[in-house]
């Protein structure tokens, strides 16, 4: 083929099966994108935080967001398998038009990469700097959480000497937990608040959550750690702050 | 049949076996199915009011000799153990007694969380004839602890100290003629799975001293279910 003869090919979009694939893909991101978003809502439950709630929020954006990405690989796939099948050792004359023959494509697809990366990373960032900046809350009720294999047990150190293997807390008021280890590294995870972080032995970290949701959630380690690591698990009851309080003096303490 | 379909199977079929193996060896190293039912002893006068109570009697001992591994301690002679077995099972929406006799030393509780009683009727669990809703957390021996997963069965969660026997009173040989006698009462909800196991650290080296027997199941820990009847 000469120079003159590249020239003159007509650009890629005209062609039959890069329109079926343009076709396919916005089908599929369609798909994938509301499918991932419904199953997501079904999984993740109703949020128990506004930490949870700018998870679910970011999980279904980054869906959405990934989802042409997904559906041009799926669209690909289709195309090539169905419509473009070819046997043997070379490929057919009409697969010219491939894509390292397209610069502008191939531009086109890592500007996309590294925007869709920056935007996880940039967003994910901000996100995390507000939750830190929640450790700092004046008003914060602190919880210390000591793991050991394989229960969790709770002390209300503003509330005297109260202990507990279930977690009570009070709604819409942010909470700060200094979360440590006994034995081996575990990991606090509150599911539906969406916070989790390591349990380390001699050593306390610590992250914090505004309940918004009064009910009762789930406590797990999310951090392999034994023979009864499943069942290292509890609840955490979220209640009113008069039920608190009442909770927190029938176990000997004092409110906060 | 070409080489790169004969290939393709059997690479199938040795992941197959490789996976039937590995389940076959892990089902054969699973828990001792023997289980303790617990026996019916009249009712109890509980704030839930008027119940069926249910016993079950166990023991802690400094060694393997005892208990479920036979006269020799199978494989593990020195590794401490609950016995006769570990695998319990109590009826629902009942009140179970437990009478634990422990025959081990001890020493501090790394977390004296568990240092205190939890979870049974009035707080409280007999020790040697005494009530008490603690015990020195310097000198626990072992505890027994249930709880299990965070669903949306009844939770049950109990915890009572067993107090060590003092080391001057533990023989060279053989068992104290005086082990601790803990007795404690607790009310079970609903039908659920459970587990127990020691939260003293009583294990080997490993693993903060929670390896070897508390991280295997027929020693430190078990099975604790709790079943309609």
């Amino acid at each position: 083929m000469s120079d003159m003869e590249v020239q003159k090919r007509p650009s890629v979009f005209k062609e039959k099966d890069v329109r079926q694939t343009a076709l396919l893909t916005v089908i599929f991101t369609v798909v994938i994108g509301y499918g991932g978003s419904l199953i997501l809502g079904h999984v993740m439950g109703p949020p128990a935080s506004n930490t949870m709630a700018t998870t679910i929020f970011m999980m279904r954006a980054f869906t959405w967001a990934s989802a042409p990405i997904a559906g041009l690989v799926a669209a690909m796939a289709v195309i090539s398998l169905f419509s473009n099948r070819h046997s043997g050792d070379f490929p057919p004359p009409e697969a010219e038009h491939q894509i390292r023959n397209s610069p502008r494509l191939v531009a086109l697809w890592l500007v996309v990469s590294s925007v869709l990366c920056l935007f996880a990373v940039v967003w994910g960032s901000i996100v995390l700097q507000g939750e830190d900046e929640g450790l700092f809350t004046a008003k914060a009720l602190n919880v210390s959480v000591t793991g050991q294999q394989w229960v969790w047990n709770f002390d209300y150190i503003d509330n005297g000497t109260v202990r507990s293997a279930n977690l009570y807390l009070p709604v819409n008021r942010h909470v700060v937990f200094h979360v440590t280890s006994k034995d081996v590294i575990h990991s606090f995870w509150i599911v539906q608040m969406g916070i989790k972080i390591d349990a380390n032995p001699g050593y306390v970290t610590e992250t914090s959550v505004t309940p918004t949701r009064i009910g009762i959630y789930d406590v797990r380690c999310a951090e392999l750690c034994g023979l009864l690591h499943a069942n290292m698990q509890t609840k955490v009851h979220v209640v009113s702050q008069a039920d608190y309080d009442a909770w927190i003096q029938s176990n000997g303490g004092k409110s906060s | 049949m070409n080489k790169r379909l004969l290939g393709a199977l059997g690479t199938v079929i040795l992941g197959v076996s490789s996976i039937i193996g590995i389940g076959t060896y892990v089902a054969s190293a699973k828990n001792d199915s023997r289980v303790l039912v617990a026996t019916a002893a009249g009712t109890m006068d509980t704030p839930q009011g008027k119940l069926p109570n249910y016993t079950l009697d166990m023991s802690a001992y400094p060694d393997s000799l005892a208990g479920s591994h036979g006269k020799d301690g199978g494989v593990h002679p020195d590794w401490v153990t609950y016995g006769p077995v570990t695998n319990f099972q109590v009826p629902a929406h009942s009140v179970v007694t437990i009478t634990i006799k422990q025959y081990d030393s001890g020493a501090r509780i790394t977390n004296d969380f568990f240092a205190s009683v939890h979870g049974t009727i009035d707080g409280t669990a007999i020790v040697d004839g005494v009530a008490v809703k603690n015990v020195d957390p310097t000198t626990v021996g072992h505890t027994f602890t249930i709880h299990g997963l965070a669903d949306a069965k009844s939770q049950l969660f109990v915890s009572v100290p067993l107090p060590a026997v003092p080391d001057d009173k533990v023989p060279d040989s053989g068992y104290t003629k005086t082990p601790n006698v803990v007795t404690f009462s607790f009310i079970t909800g609903g039908a659920g799975d459970y587990v127990w196991n020691c939260e003293y650290p009583c294990g080997d080296g490993t693993t903060a001293r929670f390896g070897g027997p508390m991280s295997t199941q027929g020693f430190m820990s078990g099975n604790f279910k709790v079943v309609n009847v």
